[in-house]
């Protein structure tokens, strides 16, 4: 599934425009130093919205990453989403529930 | 197959999660970084010959190893500290070089951070380190305009006017 497919199905909030990659698979984790082990291609779900989180998720290639709980990203951390073209999203809920969805949707 | 004629599949292993711990002489005014894995980041300050090392702060960071699928070469990391995207930030630094070196791609550079930011022993990390990093971190993007760059910290100007991202985990164990 597209990026863009996900974000319609699911509502999801988006704070830029990125590439529209395919997701191969889910992550969440809200440690730099365990996303750096990530496969590429994955949607990352996080809580965290600070700038070396987008550093890690460019290195990985992520499809594109999703902050719940309502956390909205810094102008900085958007512009450096923007120039690695990582897409950026937001979930008002808990990452549960949204874990939840994307097994309905049969993407994790 | 020979490990000297494959074509790696890196894989990450060995990963030990710890604390990078950054510690700093107040006679020489170097500075210098560990690897941790106590389940404490250790904090007390020491002397070494003419070295009086302080403990200025320290993060939650993991290391790992790399790992051939193909040949079962394996390539400790032991000597990397931790990983920092280069923005680019001073013109006459050697990582901003390294990042506009291949004008029809789109490079980011990763300096790999060794021990020792002075650099003094002449030492930085290994050649092979390095390859295999960037092989690890090139061969799964889909992208080809883009590319990992990952080179020695020994690149960088400065280590006090640099506004690199460290890929550690900066504020959880502030609570301590």
């Amino acid at each position: 599934m597209k990026v863009s497919e996900l974000v319609t199905k699911t509502g999801l909030k988006t704070f830029n425009e990125g590439a529209d990659k395919e997701i191969m698979g889910v992550y969440i984790s809200d440690m730099v130093s365990d996303i750096v082990g990530m496969k590429e291609g994955n949607l990352l779900i996080t809580l965290q919205t600070h700038k070396n989180l987008i550093a890690a998720a460019n290195l990985v290639d992520v499809a594109a990453v999703v902050f719940s709980r309502n956390r909205t990203p810094a102008d900085d951390v958007v512009a450096l989403a923007n120039k690695a073209g990582i897409r950026l999203l937001g979930y008002d809920g808990d990452t549960w529930s949204l874990a939840k969805k994307l097994c309905e949707l049969k993407i994790a | 197959m020979s490990k000297a004629a494959c074509h790696h599949q890196w894989t990450m292993t060995n990963v030990r999660p710890g604390y990078l711990v950054i510690e700093g002489c107040f006679h020489c005014r170097n500075r210098i970084s560990f690897f941790s894995e106590e389940a404490v980041a250790p904090i007390d300050d020491y002397h070494e010959g003419e070295h009086f090392w302080s403990h200025l702060s320290h993060y939650q960071a993991a290391q790992f190893d790399l790992k051939c699928e193909k040949c079962d070469a394996e390539v400790p990391l032991k000597d990397v500290m931790a990983l920092m995207l280069c923005t680019k930030c001073d013109p006459n630094c050697g990582c901003y070089a390294a990042a506009i070196q291949e004008p029809d791609k789109k490079t980011w550079v990763y300096a790999a951070l060794c021990a020792n930011t002075s650099h003094s022993p002449n030492k930085c990390i290994a050649p092979e380190s390095l390859r295999a990093l960037n092989e690890y971190f090139n061969q799964g993007t889909k992208d080809p305009a883009k590319k990992i760059a990952v080179v020695p910290c020994s690149l960088r100007k400065s280590v006090d006017t640099c506004q690199g991202i460290v890929l550690a985990d900066f504020g959880l164990t502030d609570l301590y």
